[in-house]
């Protein structure tokens, strides 16, 4: 393992909350502009360390460790391997392009908004580098508090603080079972050795070395699959995603949406942690998986509005993204990661475009738009563009991702696999569905008809977000080359 | 040979043309007739250089003979699975790029003038680069994935570019039609390289050729059975044949080179391509051969009842493509070659001459053969284009819409009142909305906001427990036996029944088929 001499994560994390603070120096007006220096400022970090990233070595890097809480051996450990390492300057582009997108769009209370907005982020990031469950545990329950401020406050539906509310309750209760599975690990290594408390055991390497008894493991993986699924969301646990991306702001959904940290969770800590389970249980992952790629897809295909469209069609990739998970093998795992990186490009990039399109029509619904190319060409481009690179067609960086997955799982679940393609044929039939009749067609209405196309710092973003897509369409080994090494470790264990 | 090994320039040129003229319109500097010039000239320009490209490795061929396989390095590796940047540089893929590169052209130069002036002149350019790249690596690609990805590049340039007149509904409706009737395809073509992958470990088309003998007959038909569909949704065979029909919305330079020469014919390209493996299981070739006769006779009734001219010619390229595969399906694989080349040629110039025929034309229509107005039957049949439309429709559209709606109610009605979100909070979605119902304009039920309530499963169940408890005393104990038991009965009967009513339509039966694959697999 190579530790770092410089602490360039701990640096990371931390300069986000000092930018908030440095926020409530400066008057209301410079908020927005603090915000965005601090975000830049850690995407520089962040490129810093994916250039010096190792990655033919499968170890954690850039580790650093400190003693937390002494007595119950909880440590503050983080470091980065290449499953991780290619998260961190998405997060942060994504939290740009956030901040961008809410530049003149917040007129209320910006100082809190922007605070929370950045904290969130400090927060998200410590989940991506966390080696230590505990530490992790705290990174992930303490998204959910300026998550609450955020669409409590600042959401556009009529229903927000009830969503907020219920998407709260949902995560605690999500939280529940992942912290009784992580106080399980920790006890059943502290029987091994020491005793309790001082042999518990929080640290992630160690835990993954020592891997636990068989039925015990049983228990572990139900644990953390059930407390991972519900932030996922897979199948039955759904439904807090489209109403956060009805009823919250459009910059939070692009959040909920590209950052899948349930499926994280699942290739980070659930099936790790629990080998010998998660592959006797494979054909739940691959049968919740698929019935997730068909339900959101099918569902999505009679949806009227653009944010729910999107929610469903995101529940619908991420089963992809657990089927690939579900068949244990090179290809899958690669996919499955190169498939959740995209999410943050992609829906991304096309809550972004939606945000453009609500700040200026004030609407996503079908029967209020129509016509949209004619007056806005940029904006339905790049929209055009971003549901490709979510239909997966070749160019776009959807394709190698979806390729993998697809074949890596008709290899190991054939049946599922068949259904999975089924899957991409109904994801080009709703994608282009909506975007026949909100983009395509006459103009019908009057807000339409005087509506702006997008231009300057809100073109520039996109575009980048659009670069991004095709440039690893074309060149996937940019991708696949960071993660291979940590990913056969994976498989190793 | 230095040339050679600069071949990847052949597709790259088109589509550095394309991404140049999008790039010039995001950032402006061609937008507008001044851009007009400068747009024609970068796409006609890349092409061309292109056509040059591709004459001088012919000629160079003809001297010293086919290059072959050439390989630039790996594109995309995970594990054993490796797709290379390869290329075919055999006769076939030779004549094909050669064919392809000097329609595209020559098409390209039509639609300088022909176009000019119209507001998507930078679009439609930029499309047909973007054509002409991903159709020159369908014919030159060495491999089925990089052949897959100017395929579905394809695709999208041909949705595109029946969408051209994005404001007409039936346009767009159509595009989509087309799009996704291709996907159905695309999805036998990824079924196909995964297939190659397993059982050949390679999908490099010399390596899938002579792979095939070593394993059996049975699997070398699954796996063709995969490209079979791709290439009949691709060249609209029978079952796919409509959307063919459906593609004639986009300008006629563009119909020309899509439906008429280029596109239609990728299908007979993969046939001729994979011939070996075809070759290899006499099934196939007999199920190439009979769909080959089906589309000849679906084009050949079907264009003696049109009345305009596009359709007209395109029925003409069905019934052709029929013939192609016929060929195939007999073995005679260079002859198909040679029909297509032939064909493409002349066909090609036909839907370029079309416009300016219609305008020298004085006489009525050739009226209807006369056996054909005789048997009413198959006049009417062939007018309808024998159904094949409403068959999909019925068979595959509908269910899924309706299956759609279906999950919608279960989404809101049951998974939403499960976890305890109110129904309502779905269908609002924006403020005004809200306000506009709480005036009363619309009304909503369920929206009352009760507070007392229960809401969600744990709520709810608390609630009706208690309910239950007391309904409990009230009918079976207070009042005694056979009247509330027997109502009780009564109401089950009636959700038994509706649920029986459910299972009888065939979307719930097609879902159940595809679960119980799910679950043999």
């Amino acid at each position: 393992m190579y530790e770092s001499t410089f602490p360039w994560i701990s640096l990371m994390i931390i300069s986000l909350p000092v930018g908030a603070a440095l926020m409530w120096i400066l008057p209301s007006r410079y908020a927005r502009i603090v915000a965005l220096v601090t975000a830049l400022f850690d995407l520089m970090l962040t490129l810093s360390l994916l250039f010096r990233f190792d990655a033919s070595n499968p170890d954690f890097q850039f580790v650093e460790r400190h003693s937390w809480i002494p007595t119950l051996n909880i440590e503050y450990a983080v470091g980065i391997d290449g499953m991780s390492v290619l998260f961190l300057p998405l997060t942060v582009l994504l939290f740009i392009a956030v901040v961008v997108a809410s530049w003149n769009s917040i007129r209320t209370m910006p100082r809190l908004f922007f605070t929370l907005l950045l904290l969130l982020e400090s927060v998200t990031l410590g989940i991506f580098c966390a080696l230590d469950t505990i530490l992790f545990f705290l990174f992930w329950e303490a998204t959910l508090i300026p998550l609450y401020f955020l669409i409590s406050l600042w959401g556009i539906g009529p229903h927000r603080r009830y969503a907020a509310v219920k998407y709260t309750m949902f995560m605690l209760a999500g939280g529940v079972p992942l912290l009784f599975g992580f106080l399980l690990l920790a006890f059943d290594q502290a029987g091994m050795s020491g005793g309790v408390p001082a042999g518990l055991v929080f640290d992630y390497v160690t835990l993954l070395n020592n891997p636990i008894p068989g039925e015990l493991q049983t228990l572990v993986f139900f644990l953390l699959f059930i407390g991972f699924a519900v932030k996922t969301p897979l199948f039955p646990f759904h439904t807090w995603l489209p109403t956060v991306a009805m009823e919250g702001p459009i910059a939070i959904a692009a959040l909920m949406t590209g950052l899948k940290l349930g499926a994280y969770g699942l290739i980070r800590f659930a099936v790790p942690l629990a080998p010998k389970a998660a592959v006797e249980y494979h054909w739940l992952l691959a049968g919740l998986g698929v019935t997730g790629i068909l339900y959101g897809a099918v569902m999505a295909l009679s949806q009227s509005n653009l944010r729910r469209m999107l929610a469903y069609s995101s529940i619908s990739h991420v089963g992809l993204v657990v089927l690939g998970i579900a068949s244990f093998n090179l290809q899958g795992i690669q996919g499955a990661l190169f498939q959740l990186i995209n999410f943050t490009i992609v829906a991304g990039g096309i809550f972004l475009v939606t945000g453009y399109l609500h700040h200026r029509v004030g609407s996503t619904d079908m029967v209020s738009l129509g016509g949209v190319a004619r007056t806005m060409p940029l904006l339905t481009t790049f929209f055009f563009l971003f549901g490709l690179a979510a239909m997966g067609v070749p160019g776009t960086n959807g394709f190698p991702a979806e390729f993998l997955i697809l074949v890596s799982a008709l290899k190991t679940h054939t049946g599922a696999g068949l259904a999975a393609l089924f899957g991409v044929v109904i994801g080009a039939a709703y994608f282009l569905g909506y975007y026949r009749r909100a983009f395509l067609g006459p103009v019908q209405s009057g807000v339409v008809a005087d509506a702006l196309d997008i231009w300057g710092k809100e073109l520039l973003i996109v575009a980048v977000f659009a670069l991004l897509v095709i440039a690893l369409g074309l060149y996937p080994a940019a991708v696949l080359d960071l993660t291979e090494a940590s990913s056969r470790a994976w498989l190793g264990r | 040979m230095v040339l050679n090994q600069f071949v990847w320039l052949v597709p790259l040129l088109p589509l550095l043309a394309a991404a140049w003229i999008g790039a010039g319109y995001v950032a402006g500097w061609n937008r507008g007739e001044s851009g007009e010039r400068q747009t024609a000239l970068v796409a006609s320009g890349a092409t061309l250089l292109s056509l040059l490209f591709i004459l001088a490795l012919d000629i160079l061929a003809m001297l010293n003979g086919a290059p072959g396989q050439l390989d630039f390095g790996t594109w995309l590796a995970s594990g054993d699975y490796r797709v290379q940047l390869s290329f075919s540089l055999d006769a076939l893929g030779l004549s094909m790029a050669t064919l392809v590169v000097f329609l595209c052209f020559i098409s390209l130069r039509f639609s300088v003038n022909y176009l000019h002036r119209e507001a998507g002149f930078q679009r439609f350019f930029m499309v047909m680069s973007l054509f002409t790249a991903a159709m020159l690596l369908i014919v030159t690609a060495g491999n089925a994935v990089l052949t897959f990805v100017g395929w579905e590049l394809a695709g999208v340039s041909s949705y595109l570019l029946i969408a051209y007149a994005y404001d007409r509904p039936t346009a767009t409706a159509n595009a989509t039609r087309a799009f996704v009737t291709n996907r159905i395809g695309d999805a036998g073509f990824i079924l196909g390289i995964y297939l190659s992958f397993t059982w050949l470990g390679s999908v490099e088309w010399p390596m899938l050729n002579h792979g095939v003998d070593s394993i059996e007959t049975l699997s070398v038909g699954l796996l063709a059975f995969g490209f079979l569909i791709a290439a009949a949704a691709k060249s609209a065979l029978v079952p796919f044949s409509t959307w063919i029909s459906r593609a004639l919305e986009g300008p006629t330079s563009s119909s020309a080179v899509f439906y008429g020469a280029v596109m239609v014919h990728a299908g007979v390209y993969l046939v001729i391509r994979m011939a070996p493996v075809f070759e290899h299981n006499p099934m196939l070739m007999m199920a190439l051969a009979a769909l080959g006769v089906l589309t000849a006779l679906y084009g050949f009734l079907g264009g003696l009842v049109q009345t305009d001219v596009k359709s007209a010619l395109m029925f003409a390229v069905t019934t052709q493509i029929g013939l192609m595969f016929l060929w195939c399906g007999l073995g005679w694989s260079e002859f198909a070659a040679w029909h297509l080349a032939t064909h493409a040629l002349w066909r090609g110039y036909q839907f370029l001459s079309a416009p300016a025929h219609m305008h020298m034309m004085m006489r009525p229509n050739r009226p209807l053969r006369g056996w054909l107005a005789r048997q009413r039957w198959l006049y009417t049949a062939a007018l309808q284009r024998f159904w094949l439309d409403h068959l999909a429709d019925s068979l595959l559209v509908k269910p899924s819409k309706q299956m759609s709606k279906d999950m919608q109610n279960f989404d809101e009605r049951i998974v939403n009142r499960f976890i305890g979100l109110p129904g309502s909070a779905s269908a609002v979605s924006s403020l005004a909305q809200w306000e506009s119902r709480h005036r009363g304009d619309t009304r909503v039920e369920g929206d009352t906001g009760d507070i007392g309530h229960g809401r969600g499963f744990m709520g709810r169940a608390m609630e009706r427990l208690a309910s239950l408890f007391g309904w409990f005393e009230e009918h079976l104990i207070l009042r005694g036996g056979s009247e509330g038991l027997l109502a009780v009965i009564q109401h089950l009967g009636k959700y038994v029944q509706h649920i029986e009513n459910l299972l009888v339509q065939p979307r719930y039966l097609l879902l159940m088929i595809m679960a119980t694959f799910v679950v043999i697999l």
